[in-house]
């Protein structure tokens, strides 16, 4: 820093550390009121959050997930163990199970589909005409005979075998859809649960899926987040102990993660957002960058009370004073690129940028003015807390680090990280947008969800939906035969993916009832031949049908119909092979009179959302990198400088994606959030090894001694934060929840990676290539330090 | 190294400075760009269709001698097998509306009929099927079975009392009834000796090839679907809600068998040794020569496909409908499906 600058902020350091008793008095009454703002902050899932706006996938699901059914599927399997779903015992309890379902709080009444649903019908031609007729509804069947019938008409009809009863009959499905909005995961959770417990015993076994249970068991498990929250913070608080073997140490940096939290939770209530408990993860990210920021005054503090320092409180400016400028670019630059998350098009990932941003500029005050003001009332007489020395244990790694660099094998550390650079750069290729795997990653794959779901997908043609609507041009366009065949070509085309379980559209219920009129005979299985008569059969088919009955299929206007196709599974891989050939097939198939709308359902939501995350995440990663610039090139007047930092976020970035597609862990909504923040965090640390280089070089001109200096100095900090961190995030592995293991490895893998770039990798291509930002040149000579004054405190 | 590179002079110097400057801003906008402009298409894996789909619903298959199959089904789809069911081609169809039967005088030339009265022919195995003009009715055309016989000659039978002939391999049709307000649904021939089933247990025989028809006293009231005589004298006719009817005399008159199942029957043949016919849910009635002995049960448990026509090859039965599958020795196989 320049002298001018340097004794104007010592000035205001002086300041503030006179009237430190007002200024730590009204951080606390602050916190104080954010504590109980935060306090009252929502922990809930709003999947409709998770969906990019403006999308026009995520607008055709809006716009008809009333009435073809949303993202909000849940799926009930009962499965016997020995014989067939027919008999007393499994419809008695297909008939609980549904009664049971409308009283579940959010679920849309309208959308309870089972055998003994009263949509669920049998068609047929009688005497005295065509009578339509719920199959189970409202009573069960009484004997033999009538159970008899049940399964014959259910045989009878493809809307019913094959959907609802599985080929081999021995397992049945109970659908129902939760409205929008209105649905609690965590209530729906429990109360679904409840009812498959009592529905389960007698020789019947009950599965369970649906994105309302997964989210649900998400916030089911929030308890044991919490738990392993604070286990973690714990096991900090235990590592930093034993470190720095001081109870300020140990304290300051867990208070500045706690005001810091406190400040941005509170500030995120005010904003009026909730949390997302699968984002948990990312409030210990944060976390660590202002535990990370405190660690260094402490241990700069700690150093210069080392160093001779007169009093606690010149002890605790000179530090300030020193890692001012490293510690605030680092909080700028990472509140930068946390902020530019915010331009990807999902409305969580704006929230958690917004709180993100908030929460890192909050570090600011809690590490930059707190800290050091809370430093200057201890001591300056070393007491230590335990007697456990690990000091020279790290000052034995900092030397092999100030050994590596200094010595010739700083250009095989250069090239190490070139190769590194290249090999991940180009595996991160392998990178899945969407899930890499069957079943949800949030859980594991031994779950019981995942477990019930690969069964229900077995049994059933699958329990992830999509549909595709056909918008008519005009009223009634649904009746016309070109349309009706252009929707089971459709189906017809898209049902050749294996993925693909089935379909069912209007054009498959038609000819059901077309059979139906023509005697039963399988021939006249077909369309009607044109619009009156396919009007007549849709007359057929819901007279005597409940009003909403034909919802599923098309409006009442037959302008606008779904074509519902089943998935297996929702990987992106087939996700996007699904989209790719529905575009394929509209792109050459276009209709006269209607053109096909994607795309609905929780699949085609999901398909908009991978369709955005990519692209979302490589400006991100643009944008994070040009803020980083800017904030050095601003910093140090250098564009050199920029470069120079861009290669710890580049490498961070690049090895992060590297070990996601090795470990098979896909890039999608929910590990996005994490992802996406971590952009700018391989390289706060090497601010402060940097800065601490160029500090030096204002005593003396000799880069090899001052790279030494900052590495047993600012180094040591640096290690400390990585060591404690990164052993403590490990614990996140216990988590019930894969995909919070699976982020705190990430996390842990980003401070290892800004770690070793800082300690390794920074002052190898500081020494090697002397740029001059940091050692200075002929014509801009680093200005020599003059001593400032001492501080005077009253 | 900075140090080396000063040594070489000022216009290193420059060209070091502007690259130092201008990279950075050149990843970025290469990131920008990448973000905006490029897009990851995915790999569509060249999925190609099967020869026989999920959806795919065959009326009719025939067998005309060797390991030769054929079939024709919904949407004009015609496949053929030259491996006894083993792999299917699909044959290019000129029509898009439901073929309802096909019939074959050899390995090379066949007919298939359908809705909409129409007809397609092929004279060299199915590479080509030319569309052919049929004898049209004002009021409904769907033709419903087709079957061939030596020299060239062919019947067609279908709503509005549709019975069409050919001799000259289906190039031309003549209308041989009038038109009536009820369909015939199948057609056979035993040499001169001809039979007519159709709806509301319609019945009608010929004993002169077809020249002069006339109805027979019928004892169902059911649609009649198919018909089948293994000589002269002994035939079985089966139709909707499990009618079975039993002629020995020629089809001067019948008989019903005592009821097996509601289920509705849409195919009976003569396999040489007994009589079997199929219908919806999977189901088969089976009987001796006699036809006295009926007895009904599901082909297979696993299966309750409806099926419109069975035929029978050296070892197996061939069946089509809802699906097409191969039944060899009481076992059941379903084609084109994953094993």
């Amino acid at each position: 820093m320049k002298n001018a600058t340097f004794k104007a902020l010592a000035r205001l350091i002086d300041l503030v550390l006179q009237h430190r008793v007002p200024v730590v008095s009204a951080v606390i009454g602050f916190t104080c009121v954010m504590a109980y703002l935060a306090a009252q902050i929502e922990v809930k899932t709003v999947f409709s959050d998770l969906l990019p706006r403006n999308h026009p996938y995520v607008e055709v699901n809006n716009q008809f997930k009333q009435t073809f059914g949303g993202s909000n599927m849940v799926s009930i399997m009962l499965e016997v163990e020995q014989g067939d779903v027919f008999n007393p015992t499994v419809l008695k309890k297909v008939q609980q199970v549904t009664q049971a379902l409308q009283k579940v709080e959010g679920v849309d009444t309208y959308q309870i589909a089972s055998l003994a649903s009263k949509k669920m019908k049998e068609v047929r031609a009688s005497t005295e005409g065509i009578e339509s007729r719920p199959l189970m509804w409202p009573g069960l069947p009484k004997d033999a005979g009538e159970i008899a019938t049940l399964r014959e008409a259910v045989l009878n009809n493809p809307l019913v075998y094959g959907p609802y009863v599985s080929i081999d009959m021995r397992a049945t499905l109970i659908t129902a859809d939760f409205i929008d909005g209105s649905v609690d995961y965590l209530k729906a959770y429990k109360q679904i649960g409840e009812i498959a417990d009592q529905a389960r015993g007698d020789g019947v076994l009950v599965r369970v899926v649906g994105e309302p249970i997964l989210y649900g068991l998400v916030n089911h498990y929030l308890g044991e987040t919490l738990q392993i929250f604070m286990v973690t913070v714990g096991a900090l608080v235990l590592l930093l102990l034993l470190i720095t073997r001081t109870w300020h140490g140990t304290l300051l940096p867990l208070i500045t993660g706690l005001v810091s939290a406190i400040w941005a939770l509170g500030a995120a209530k005010l904003m009026g957002f909730h949390l997302d408990p699968l984002v948990i993860v990312v409030a210990f990210l944060i976390t660590a960058q202002a535990i990370s920021n405190s660690v260094q005054l402490v241990s700069r503090f700690d150093d210069e009370v080392a160093g001779g320092a007169t009093s606690a409180a010149a002890a605790a400016r000179a530090s300030l004073l020193n890692l001012f400028k490293p510690g605030m670019l680092a909080i700028v630059a990472d509140a930068g690129c946390v902020l530019v998350v915010a331009l990807t098009p999902i409305p969580m990932l704006e929230k958690i940028s917004y709180i993100g941003t908030v929460w890192i500029l909050s570090i600011m005050l809690s590490a930059m003015l707190l800290t050091p003001m809370l430093l200057s009332w201890c001591g300056v007489k070393k007491r230590y807390a335990h007697p456990i020395n690990v000091h020279p244990i790290l000052d034995k790694v900092l030397g092999l680090c100030a050994a590596v660099v200094t010595s010739r094998l700083r250009y095989g550390v250069l090239a190490g990280a070139a190769v590194l650079f290249a090999v991940s750069g180009i595996y991160a290729f392998k990178l899945k947008v969407g899930d890499a795997n069957p079943g949800s990653p949030i859980l594991w794959p031994d779950s019981t969800y995942n477990k019930d779901a690969s069964a229900i997908n077995e049994k059933f043609q699958g329990s992830d939906r999509m549909f595709v609507v056909v918008s008519g041009k005009k009223e009634g366009a649904l009746k016309e035969p070109s349309v009706l065949e252009g929707m089971e070509r459709f189906q017809k085309y898209m049902e050749a993916q294996p993925e693909v379980g089935g379909s069912i559209s209007l054009a498959d219920i038609l000819p059901a009832v077309k059979r139906v009129v023509r005697e039963g005979n399988a021939r006249y299985q077909e369309l009607g031949g044109n619009a009156d008569e396919n009007g007549e059969l849709v007359y057929m088919f819901v007279s005597g049908a409940d009003p909403g009955d034909m919802d599923r299929f098309a409006d009442p206007q037959a302008k606008n119909g779904a074509v519902t196709l089943f998935f297996r599974d929702h990987q992106g891989e087939t996700i996007r092979t699904a989209i790719a050939r529905v575009k394929e097939y509209v792109a050459n198939n276009k209709l006269d009179e209607a053109e096909f709308l994607l795309a609905g359902g929780l699949v085609g939501v999901l398909a908009a959302v991978n369709e955005v995350i990519l692209a979302g995440q490589i400006e991100a990663i643009a944008l994070a990198l040009l803020v980083l610039v800017v904030c050095c090139m601003i910093t140090y007047r250098s564009t050199v400088a920029g470069m120079f930092f861009m290669v710890p976020v580049l490498l961070s970035n690049t090895l992060t994606f590297s070990y996601m597609a090795w470990q098979g862990i896909g890039m999608n909504i929910n590990t996005l959030p994490v992802v996406a923040l971590g952009i700018g965090l391989g390289v706060d640390y090497s601010f402060y090894i940097v800065d601490g280089i160029r500090e030096e070089l204002h005593h003396h001109q000799d880069v090899g001694r001052a790279i030494l200096k900052s590495i047993s100095t600012s180094g040591k900090g640096v290690l400390i934060t990585a060591l404690t961190l990164v052993t403590s995030v490990v614990l996140w592995s216990f988590s019930s929840l894969r995909l919070q293991a699976d982020m705190g490895v990430l996390i842990a893998i980003w401070l290892f990676i800004s770690a070793a770039s800082a300690l390794f990798l920074m002052p190898a291509m500081a020494y090697v290539f002397r740029p001059e930002f940091i050692v200075g040149s002929r014509r801009r000579p680093i200005e020599q330090a003059v001593d400032i004054e001492p501080l005077r405190i009253g | 190294m900075l140090n080396a590179i000063r040594q070489l002079g000022t216009g290193a110097r420059v060209a070091t400075s502007v690259t130092t400057s201008s990279l950075p801003l050149l990843i970025i906008g290469g990131l920008l760009y990448a973000a905006f402009f490029v897009k990851a298409e995915p790999e569509i894996g060249t999925l190609k269709a099967r020869p026989l789909e999920r959806r795919d619903a065959f009326y009719g298959v025939v067998a005309p001698g060797g390991s030769i199959l054929w079939a024709a089904g919904s949407y004009g789809k015609i496949v053929r097998s030259d491996d006894g069911g083993k792999s299917w081609e699909v044959q290019a169809s000129p029509v898009v509306a439901h073929l309802q039967s096909i019939a074959a005088w050899d390995a090379r030339r066949a007919v298939a009929v359908g809705n909409r009265g129409l007809a397609v022919v092929t004279d060299d195995g199915g590479k080509t099927w030319k569309e052919v003009k049929l004898p049209r009715s004002e009021v409904a055309n769907k033709l419903l079975q087709v079957r061939a016989y030596p020299d060239g000659v062919a019947w067609a039978v279908g709503e509005v009392g549709a019975v069409l002939k050919t001799t000259d391999f289906g190039t031309t049709w003549t209308r041989v009834l009038d038109e009536k307000d009820q369909a015939w649904n199948d057609i056979f021939f035993v040499g001169q000796n001809g039979w007519l089933v159709g709806e509301f247990g319609q019945i009608q025989r010929t004993t002169d090839g077809g020249q002069s028809w006339s109805p027979v006293s019928s004892p169902v009231k059911n649609s009649l679907m198919s018909v089948h005589f293994r000589d002269a004298r002994h035939g079985v006719a089966v139709g909707l809600a499990g009618t079975v009817l039993v002629s020995a005399d020629g089809g001067a008159s019948w008989q019903e068998a005592p009821p097996l199942t509601r289920e509705h029957l849409n195919c009976v043949i003569w396999d040489g040794a007994q009589w079997v016919a199929v219908g919806d849910k999977g189901m088969r009635v089976q009987a001796g020569a006699e036809a006295n002995d009926w007895k009904a049960g599901r082909i297979s448990d696993k299966d309750l496909s409806w099926r419109t026509q069975v035929v029978r090859t050296a070892d197996d039965f061939v069946l089509a409908g809802a699906n097409l599958a191969v039944l060899h020795k009481d076992e059941l196989r379903i084609l084109g499906r994953d094993e």
